[in-house]
């Protein structure tokens, strides 16, 4: 249930906080969903208002870095939109790796909890490609690093994930990916030895360059529009020409500005086809 | 004098709100927000489903569409629908509230933020709680609340956990919330 409902004001009082003293820039962030996430922050670690959280921000020099895990949603599902990641296999993917002299990017663009790099992992694994593409992906913290290296992901819902896996019609067992230890599931690490991963701050700033393939799913919601346009400029000039983008199914370039640069390749996935000028 | 009507709705409410939809004239004055718990993996036929009887265009809004009067938005499959100032819907995959995704009382609780006086909250049928935060958030900041009578409701635990915590402004059958809606003058 909600329980303490921050303010417009402290809500921008914390986000001077955290630009002025630390240089992280919510300014652009959408500012309903950003305001919960403030509100989820402050309720999980026993804050009691917004005064609470600049305190603890100004006076634990540590807690930015769990700020930081903690303001950006978690992905909370596998295989979230099956229907996706068939596309994806079956059309995709195959065609970026056709006829490459170079193993081909791919860049997991969200700042995803794990979920959306081990999905595109196993599918990966299951074309038989795993190793015959480099995967980059973005990540706020070395927290969040250490936790997807680790494969201790915390995907909530054991029956959506199982079932999301089925509806993709996978070639093997869900459970073939991960082990238990004790109440935890560790996943197979092995699926992303290879991943590079690229620290950014509060948003994409950095870029891998040559993207054959960037997933960007259900993050620009949490942008307002000026933001919105940044972010996909910058993967737009990251992408090759005739590469890909995919945003979440309810997210449309119709509503920035990039729109002219890209063609649809997939209207109900929403994945996008960068032009070739 | 209002900007928005906002309906919640779960387990029984399918009926009503079709019925609802159907008493709409195309010229209806302001745009109607529905958040209907709904299967969080089948994307579409519901929209359809809605639409076949509707007197206005019902829509599963993008992320940052802008909202307008005489159409309806409804909540997609497994996100939470927020209204933002500037009259624009924001999508979000946060962990679900009250075991939902779409929330009816971040639903409810966002428009009363943005609307304030100016929002009409609607609470049916339902066989859980959420919406009944959501419905006294909007009578707090001053809009006005209404639930269908949990006498008519095939499931009243949504409506009467409304009651309970707040102090509504109508009671009212289908036929009642269908009158007072076409009562509504731009």
């Amino acid at each position: 249930m909600i329980r303490y409902e921050i303010g417009i004001v402290d809500t921008r009082n914390v986000i001077k906080t955290l630009l002025d003293d630390f240089g992280y820039d919510f300014r652009d962030y959408a500012l309903t969903a950003f305001k919960r996430r403030l509100e989820y922050v402050i309720n999980s670690n026993g804050l009691r208002d917004a005064d609470g959280l600049v305190n603890r921000l100004q006076n634990n020099k540590d807690f930015i870095g769990q700020f930081l895990h903690e303001i950006s949603p978690d992905t909370t599902e596998m295989f979230r939109d099956p229907s996706f990641w068939r596309v994806l296999r079956d059309e995709v993917i195959p065609d970026i790796a056709r006829g490459s002299a170079n193993k081909p990017r791919i860049w997991v663009a969200s700042f995803d909890s794990g979920e959306e790099l081990y999905s595109l992992a196993i599918i990966l694994k299951e074309l038989n490609l795993l190793d015959s593409v480099q995967i980059y992906a973005n990540v706020f913290t070395d927290k969040c690093i250490n936790r997807i290296k680790s494969g201790r992901l915390d995907p909530k819902d054991l029956e959506t994930n199982e079932a999301n896996y089925q509806r993709l019609n996978g070639k093997a067992q869900y459970s073939s990916y991960y082990t238990m230890d004790g109440n935890t599931m560790v996943f197979d690490t092995d699926l992303v030895k290879n991943v590079t991963f690229v620290k950014q701050k509060t948003t994409v700033e950095d870029d891998p360059g040559a993207v054959k393939l960037a997933i960007f799913r259900n993050q620009i919601i949490y942008y307002n529009q000026l933001l919105q346009d940044k972010v996909i400029q910058k993967l737009t000039t990251s992408l090759v020409a005739g590469g890909f983008l995919a945003l979440g199914i309810k997210e449309t370039l119709e509503n920035t500005n990039a729109n002219n640069k890209f063609t649809v390749f997939n209207d109900n996935e929403k994945i996008y086809k960068r032009k070739t000028t | 004098m209002y900007k928005a009507v906002i309906i919640g709705g779960s387990a029984g409410s399918f009926q009503v709100i079709t019925r609802i939809l159907h008493s709409l004239s195309p010229n209806f004055p302001l745009p109607i927000l529905l958040c209907l718990h709904r299967l969080k993996h089948v994307r579409s036929g519901f929209v359809e489903a809605l639409s076949i009887k509707s007197g206005i265009p019902i829509i599963e809004p993008f992320d940052k569409d802008q909202i307008k009067p005489g159409r309806a938005y409804l909540a997609p499959a497994n996100y939470h629908m927020y209204i933002e100032l500037g009259n624009k819907i924001a999508l979000s995959t946060e962990d679900p509230v009250n075991h939902s995704r779409p929330s009816i009382d971040l639903s409810f609780v966002t428009a009363a933020q943005v609307y304030r006086e100016k929002l009409i909250g609607i609470i049916l049928s339902g066989a859980n709680r959420d919406g009944a935060y959501g419905l006294k958030k909007i009578k707090d900041l001053g809009g006005l609340a209404i639930v269908q009578d949990p006498e008519e409701c095939q499931v009243k635990t949504m409506t009467e956990a409304s009651l309970k915590m707040t102090k509504v402004d109508f009671v009212y059958n289908t036929n009642d919330i269908i009158k007072f809606l076409q009562n509504i003058k731009s």
